[in-house]
């Protein structure tokens, strides 16, 4: 069955199932179909039709049941569910995207996906998206499956987090499996694990909060400074 | 830029060196500008003696400049008739008198010992005629040491352009800054480019600097190797005896501008040897070695425009380089940017101003990562990248960072000045307002300086804190040191305090370098 034809046939079954219902329930139901993928609030229902709070929960209730309509975490307020009809698939602006589960940022998949992408990367010395997409998808190594858009943002993340660079192949000594000019990864050599710390960051007064209240001889000052104390505590 | 805790760092290194009396004179300087002596005397509130001898000092050692106002109106001869002398402090010559041991390991790595020397002396005495340079050097000697041989250190830093004649002691510079656009023409059509205005300070400096004809040059006329042949000519002899004479009143000082483009060139090619390999940080060196002295300034934005053909031969004069083949040298060109549309006239230029903004970025990045996380680190390095405008959401999407926490660290970025917030009201069936997000890396730049120049002077308090503290242990004998003790714990932990600060303000003056100088 196609995504559209699925589509149609819950569309269907809906328009069966909310004409058992009351007034009250299919005033609801209407509401939380208008927002579509956006879905509402129960809280912003009764704000909008005006129902007393003991019938809306009945109906809302009801409605779960019948599996007419779901309920999705929304990632901007995990405490305010959002309510959507069940034809509708929430938007990337309640659940977060593809990266959420639950309203919450899927950090073990992202690790994953970033180790496995780190690892091919250094037994390759060179790799590019293409070809780290093609060895995820052979390996199974994620049962749910990877996209191509996936693999992209992480690698994107890991030049964000300076672990990786993006270049362009020379053809040469690393590159000579890759095309000239082809888009590539490798590690850069921070990813080492020999991160080069920078001068500022060195010294206490480069990660000192305090920083801007510290004069010569005020009452933060180098002279009977903490931080330079533990700092030169030998 | 002369940024506020710059000053304060600036005006610490001239108390440490000359003492409060110069200092006092040298922070008046900054903080009113330039002044006349009789200004000074009003600010400082010190005797006419003082402010004149501590001038002297200045001057003497470089960190100040004479000059005289040119009448604003050319037709004004009585003001031409006022002729008043001012001082303007130097913040950079100052700043480098933090950096002189760097500068003479430059020369004993390209130049002999004695040439160490002769710099050395230059360096702690500010400025020397040749004679003083033969007296300093036979001191302590049982024979004085022959002028011919100081001559030939001399004329070595002189080809080096380590050392340099001193500039005119008060060249007349005018003061009045009108609005100038400089228009180019290209081809047909002609654009109005802007530049930035010259400061005062570089306007003192270009009317004091010597021509380039006698800027590196021993005599005048005839050039470094002059050598005064005797002959029959009595017109000649006399000639050459007066050359001598004049040789010998020639005030000569160190270059500060060469070490620092060595020093420049030296973060250039580790910089790319770290991005890149040493293939292509071998194809960088050679040729800023080959335009070394062709580059008409320090800061240079692009290498100085080299054939292909050239480039070869320089790379191929190289140990590292000799087995380079031209392919090889051509994709370490491409790996420093030279793509095809910016070879103009089959000459190629590398982009040195990326290559330098990139490593002022890792150094702000090290900061924002180990003050304020990973997370903050990725956001910042997002909004560094593309310079332009994000709003939260997009931001988190993209950096993969929880949407409620991106706010906070975005808010805590901006509070101390690391990011550029703009709000931008939506209009529509609600109200709502939209945080926009930017790194402004002038900005920014100017705050991280501040803030580098403010840990400089903490550091060297600090160590003049440590010092002052165990001073006693100064004037303890050596034996006793060496007997274990809480004494000679005290002592190895003075040692390794000196050491851990010492070497942290050589490596912070390093990134100082980098912000202010390169």
């Amino acid at each position: 069955m196609s995504v559209l034809q699925g589509k149609r046939k819950r569309q269907e079954l809906a328009s069966a199932l909310s004409a058992s219902l009351s007034n009250e329930e299919r005033a609801v139901y209407n509401i939380i179909r208008e927002k579509k993928e956006m879905g509402i609030w129960k809280g912003d229902i009764k704000r909008e039709i005006k129902i007393p709070e003991s019938l809306l929960n009945k109906a809302v209730k009801l409605l779960l049941s019948k599996a007419l309509i779901k309920e999705v975490v929304n990632v901007q307020n995990k405490s305010k569910k959002v309510l959507i009809a069940a034809e509708f698939e929430p938007s990337k602006e309640i659940t977060g995207g593809e990266w959420y589960t639950e309203g919450k940022l899927d950090t073990q998949f992202i690790e994953a996906l970033s180790e496995v992408c780190l690892k091919l990367i250094l037994r390759q010395k060179v790799a590019t998206r293409q070809g780290i997409l093609d060895w995820t998808i052979q390996s199974g190594v994620f049962p749910g499956g990877v996209t191509a858009g996936q693999v992209e943002q992480i690698l994107k993340v890991l030049v964000m987090e300076n672990k990786v660079q993006e270049v362009n192949s020379t053809g040469f000594g690393d590159f000579a499996s890759v095309p000239v000019g082809e888009v590539c990864y490798r590690l850069t050599k921070k990813a080492g694990g020999n991160v080069k710390v920078g001068a500022m960051a060195s010294i206490p007064c480069g990660v000192c909060p305090r920083i801007n209240f510290c004069t010569p001889n005020g009452v933060i000052s180098p002279t009977i400074c903490q931080y330079y104390n533990k700092w030169l505590d030998f | 830029m002369v940024t506020q805790y710059g000053i304060k760092f600036a005006v610490h290194l001239i108390t440490n060196h000359f003492g409060n009396l110069v200092a006092k004179v040298c922070e008046n300087l900054f903080t009113h500008g330039p002044l006349t002596l009789d200004q000074l005397i009003r600010y400082t509130e010190l005797t006419k003696e003082q402010v004149k001898n501590s001038l002297l000092v200045l001057v003497q050692h470089n960190c100040a400049q004479a000059f005289v106002s040119a009448p604003e109106d050319e037709d004004d001869d009585v003001g031409r008739l006022r002729v008043r002398t001012e001082y303007l402090a130097l913040f950079d010559n100052i700043i480098h008198r933090l950096r002189f041991p760097k500068f003479l390991e430059i020369v004993s790595r390209k130049l002999d010992e004695e040439c160490v020397e002769l710099l050395d002396g230059l360096l702690r005495d500010g400025r020397l005629t040749l004679k003083q340079m033969v007296d300093r050097a036979s001191q302590g000697k049982e024979n004085a040491v022959a002028t011919k041989a100081v001559r030939d250190m001399l004329c070595k830093l002189l080809t080096a352009r380590f050392v340099e004649r001193c500039p005119a002691p008060e060249p007349v510079v005018s003061t009045s800054f009108k609005e100038e656009t400089t228009t180019r023409k290209r081809g047909a059509k002609s654009a109005k480019i802007f530049e930035a205005p010259e400061t005062l300070e570089q306007r003192v400096l270009d009317a004091a600097v010597p021509g380039d004809g006698i800027r590196f040059s021993l005599t005048a006329d005839t050039g470094c190797n002059v050598d005064g042949e005797t002959n029959s000519d009595d017109a000649q002899m006399v000639n050459v005896e007066e050359n001598v004479e004049k040789e010998e009143q020639i005030l000569w000082r160190a270059n500060f501008e060469e070490f620092i483009r060595h020093l420049r060139h030296k973060v250039l090619i580790e910089n790319v040897r770290t991005q890149h390999d040493d293939g292509t940080a071998t194809v960088l060196s050679a040729v800023l070695e080959a335009t070394r002295t062709v580059e008409k300034k320090v800061k240079m934005d692009n290498s100085v425009p080299l054939s292909l053909d050239t480039i070869i031969t320089e790379v191929m004069k190289t140990d590292t380089g000799r087995t380079m083949t031209i392919d090889r040298i051509r994709a370490s060109l491409g790996q420093l940017g030279c793509s095809q549309r910016m070879i103009v006239d089959d000459l190629y230029s590398i982009d040195l101003k990326k290559i330098i903004e990139r490593a002022r970025n890792e150094e702000v990045e090290s900061v924002v990562l180990k003050r304020y996380g990973r997370d903050a680190y990725r956001m910042f390095r997002l909004l560094s990248k593309d310079s332009c405008f994000h709003d939260t959401d997009q931001i988190a999407a993209s950096t993969l960072v929880e949407k409620k926490e991106a706010p906070k660290l975005l808010f805590k970025l901006w509070k101390d000045n690391y990011l550029y917030m703009e709000k931008v009201g939506l209009t529509g069936a609600k109200l709502s307002t939209i945080l926009m997000w930017k790194v402004n890396k002038p900005l920014l730049w100017e705050y991280v300086l501040d803030e580098m120049h403010h840990a400089a002077l903490n550091l060297s308090l600090r160590m003049a804190f440590e010092q002052e503290k165990d001073e006693e242990l100064l004037n303890v004998p050596k034996d006793k040191l060496k007997e274990p003790g809480p004494l000679q714990k005290k002592y190895k932990r003075l040692l390794n305090v000196w050491l851990l600060l010492g070497s942290s303000l050589m490596k912070l003056d390093d990134a100082l370098m980098l912000f202010h100088d390169f």
